[in-house]
């Protein structure tokens, strides 16, 4: 998977490539985990994601709880089928998806 | 070691000596009384021979007196004389009687008053006297009264008078007293006077007391009135006469002796002067009437008699002393043996039985006792280790049934056999000694479930190891060969083959297919088991017993089958329920075990297999359980799942031989045909992967499951999904189940464009499907991340389902692609 940040001022967006799985999303969770302070705008493009597991829901939801206090984060670009995975976990109703 | 008063030695020694004491008692005695009666006779022979000669000498002297007094009386009643006359006479008279006995020293006359010569009235007493030098004429008077004198005149009798001092001979005297008679007018005799010839005793004192007399004695003269006349010396002592009396010991008592009423002569033991206890020797004086006595003071005259005594004791005692240290050393040489026998007896019995038995010589009683008790010891010895051994091999025995019997199987947990497609509940109740009856359940396959009952014929060890072995081949033949009659076959020619003890053992064995009930089995001489339906009913199975296993190496076996519906319960069992003995020697049997299993109703396995054990108590009542009782009772619960005939082919998914996939199946269907064929080609492909539980293996699993899929063309979503699916189960068994292996068997089936993804794992049990879903309303801030990934594959797939089978977790999910 890759991961691509790009910064500006109090906004961040994420932009992932390949499959967000239980081996790779502690590569995310490395790039997010502490690194937020400051950010008031979170964007998560997945755009070019394959698929996400339950492990990379953690982390959205990880994410989601951090951004809930401190600004706001949505979702961009989401597939269908990656949208679908929202709908049947619920995270729908706590994520932003554009 | 002190001395045993007790010991077999001491009371041998004192009988020996009470016997001998016994006997050198009666012959001291007799020898005492030998000897007293031979001192006796030679001291009376002693003292006659000492006696005699004195006697005689006396007798002479006193008769030779006797007869001058009598001659002289004659003279002087023949003639008439004048005093002048008379005085010429005496003189004469003495004269003539000191020639003949020098002892006389007087002769006298005494008239009766008036009656003397030349004296009208009035007394007449005249004497010559003898006085050492020259010889006197003396006129005495007042005699009438005199003993000497009146005795005589009235006892006209011519007699010795007892010795006294006389008045006119200073010296003792003994006199002979005779009575004159003078005839009167009428011729008769009449008494005139009395002539006395006194006699001078002193020689008596002085030839008597120098006789020489043997040990110590002396001779003792006593007048006819006992008074002491003649004796030595030194026993005077200053005594008088009449002191010296001499007193016969009779008794305790002493009394005064008296010959009179006795022997003339003998022996008696008495006293003298009241000096020391003696041997008296009397005899008889005739002429006098007096005693002589010959004396030997006791001690003395016991010398020779306690010499001899002492003599003998000494040597009895000597010899006493001789034989009772004979004795000890004898009684020793037995009872020291025999105590040191005691002692390692005594060693023994504390259980040491290295205890030196100690070596006798000699072929004696005692030696032989020593042989046989070290004879005994060795062969006790022997006994305990033998008897050790025994219990050892009990106990071993014991250990050996354990370890048989624990390594039957337990709980089908433990065999990994179970699932949720059966149940099953073995019991074995071992008798008393080890026994040769068996079961055995495992499973061949996932869905091939084996169950075993057998009976080894016989018990003991032999029936022990023979169970074992018997059942460990058939096991592991039936697991190799998946079929009960090649098993069968195997198995009894194997054990057939060096079966030099002739045993057998009769095997039901049965392979259940946990999908559809089937059961293929045979039998070596089994029971046939009992079927309880679902609905109740109850029925033997119909099963052709074949021949015992292991009776003879070619026997084949015939395979016989039989289909069990849902919910059935197949129970098998050993004779030792159906010959279950009462008192009253009656057989639990056939018709009474159908009974019972039909009134089990519908109780679990464990339970009708408990049930079935307590009717048979009831039966049997307290009659002790003689042989092993073993059932196996196996319900099957049936499956939903569709069957199919199965066919296997493992190739190596990493190369590209889906071509060789592909004939293997061809090769399958091409003999088929029509109708099968569209069936089969309806089939499942399956694919199978294995790997090590490390989460990096997950994309190996991944693109596995890819490389299968992609070229079905399925829709991108479906593949999406099943990656996920992939993804979350294979993380969660990562994480939580502890399994080191994971099997992936996918099949596909392109008629329908299924496919289906069985996990097998080999973790602790976890079925997902039971989990709780997760509460997806709840805002971000109270959700909880655990439980998701399940439910995204529940959500995603088109089903899921879980089983676990032994040891393994079966996670199956399936979804149209």
């Amino acid at each position: 998977m890759q991961i691509t940040k790009t910064n500006d001022n109090d906004s961040l967006t994420i932009a992932l490539k390949g499959r967000l799985d239980t081996l790779t999303a502690p590569q995310l969770d490395a790039e997010i985990q502490g690194k937020l302070d400051g950010v008031k705008s979170l964007v998560f493009d997945f755009k070019s994601l394959d698929y996400i597991s339950s492990a990379g829901l953690r982390i959205l939801l990880m994410a989601q709880k951090v951004m809930n206090k401190q600004g706001s984060m949505v979702v961009k670009n989401a597939s269908s089928e990656i949208k679908e995975i929202f709908e049947v976990t619920g995270f729908c109703d706590i994520l932003t998806i554009e | 070691m002190g001395f045993n008063f007790r010991g077999l030695a001491f009371k041998q020694s004192l009988m020996i000596l009470a016997a001998i004491t016994i006997v050198f008692g009666l012959i001291f005695g007799i020898m005492s009384y030998k000897t007293q009666n031979m001192l006796n006779k030679m001291t009376v022979e002693n003292g006659e021979e000492t006696s005699r000669a004195n006697v005689n000498y006396i007798d002479k002297l006193f008769n030779a007196s006797k007869l001058i007094g009598e001659d002289l009386s004659h003279k002087l009643t023949d003639h008439p004389m004048t005093k002048s006359d008379m005085d010429d006479f005496l003189l004469q008279s003495l004269f003539n009687a000191r020639n003949l006995v020098p002892q006389v020293v007087a002769v006298v006359v005494a008239y009766e008053p008036g009656m003397g010569p030349e004296t009208p009235k009035g007394e007449y007493m005249r004497l010559a006297r003898f006085n050492h030098t020259d010889t006197k004429l003396v006129t005495g008077a007042n005699y009438q009264d005199k003993e000497w004198y009146a005795s005589t005149r009235d006892g006209k009798t011519s007699r010795w008078q007892e010795p006294f001092i006389g008045e006119f001979v200073p010296e003792p005297i003994a006199v002979y007293t005779v009575p004159l008679f003078k005839k009167d007018k009428n011729g008769e005799d009449v008494l005139v006077g009395v002539l006395a010839v006194d006699m001078s005793i002193e020689f008596l004192k002085e030839e008597i007391g120098s006789i020489p007399v043997s040990n110590s004695g002396y001779a003792l003269v006593t007048t006819a009135k006992n008074l002491a006349v003649a004796y030595p010396k030194e026993l005077a002592q200053g005594k008088r006469n009449r002191d010296i009396i001499v007193r016969e010991k009779r008794g305790q008592k002493l009394i005064d002796f008296d010959r009179k009423g006795r022997d003339s002569s003998g022996l008696f033991i008495g006293t003298v002067a009241d000096g020391e206890e003696s041997a008296i020797y009397y005899t008889t004086i005739n002429s006098t009437n007096w005693t002589f006595m010959v004396v030997w003071p006791i001690q003395k005259y016991l010398e020779d008699q306690s010499a001899m005594r002492r003599l003998f004791l000494l040597m009895a005692l000597g010899g006493y002393g001789i034989i009772f240290v004979i004795i000890l050393l004898i009684s020793f040489r037995v009872a020291k043996p025999l105590k040191e026998l005691a002692l390692a007896a005594r060693k023994l019995g504390r259980g040491n039985f290295d205890v030196a038995i100690p070596k006798m010589k000699g072929r004696d009683e005692v030696a032989e006792f020593a042989w046989a008790f070290s004879n005994m010891l060795t062969e006790l010895k022997d006994n305990i280790e033998k008897q050790k051994d025994m219990k050892r091999i009990e106990r071993e025995l014991d250990l050996a049934r354990n370890i048989q019997l624990s390594m039957l199987p337990g709980e089908e947990r433990d065999e990994n056999s179970d699932d949720d497609r059966h149940e099953l509940a073995p019991f074995l109740l071992p008798a008393k000694e080890v026994g040769g009856d068996f079961y055995d359940f495992f499973k061949i396959d996932n869905d091939h479930l084996c169950v075993v009952i057998g009976d080894v014929s016989g018990k003991g060890v032999a029936a022990a190891l023979f169970m074992m072995v018997a059942r460990i081949i058939l096991r592991t033949m039936t697991k190799n060969l998946k079929s009960v009659v090649d098993a069968f076959n195997k198995t009894n020619y194997a054990l057939a083959k060096r079966n030099r003890l002739n045993m057998f053992v009769t095997v039901w064995a049965g392979i259940i297919d946990l999908r559809t009930g089937h059961i293929d089995f045979a039998s070596a001489g089994h029971n046939p088991p009992v079927v309880r339906h679902n609905d109740g009913s109850v029925e033997f199975i119909p099963s052709k017993a074949g021949l015992v296993m292991a009776a003879m190496e070619d026997t084949v076996y015939k395979q016989q089958s039989y289909e069990m519906k849902k919910g059935d319960t197949l129970f098998l069992y050993t004779d030792g329920v159906t010959e279950a003995t009462n008192s009253e020697n009656k057989l639990f049997g056939d018709d009474r075990l159908l009974e019972t299993i039909k009134k089990s109703g519908d109780l679990d396995t464990a339970n009708t297999c408990t049930f079935v054990k307590k009717e048979i108590d009831k039966f049997v009542q307290d009659v002790p359980q003689f042989d092993d009782i073993t059932m196996l009772a196996v319900k099957f619960n049936g499956s939903d799942e569709p069957v199919w005939e199965r066919y296997e082919k493992t190739i190596d998914v990493s190369g590209n031989n889906k071509g060789e996939l592909k004939s293997f199946v061809e090769d399958i269907l091409t003999p088929m045909d029509g109708a099968k064929k569209m069936q089969m080609q309806d089939a499942w492909e399956r694919y199978e992967k294995i790997v090590d539980v490390i989460p990096e293996n997950q994309d190996i699993l991944t693109a596995f499951v890819e490389g299968i899929l992609a070229p079905m063309d399925g829709s991108m979503k479906s593949q999406m999904q099943i990656n996920i699916a992939i993804d979350e189960i294979y993380s969660n068994i990562v994480k939580f189940s502890g399994a080191t292996r994971v099997t992936l068997i996918v099949e596909v089936r392109k008629a329908t464009l299924t496919a289906r993804l069985t996990f097998i794992d080999n973790g602790k049990p976890y079925d997902p499907i039971k989990q709780a879903d997760p509460d997806i309303t709840l805002p971000a801030e109270e959700r909880e991340i655990g439980g998701l990934g399940i439910f995204i594959v529940k959500k995603t797939m088109d089903s899921v389902s879980y089983r676990r089978n032994g040891e393994n977790n079966e996670l199956a999910i399936t979804k149209t692609l």
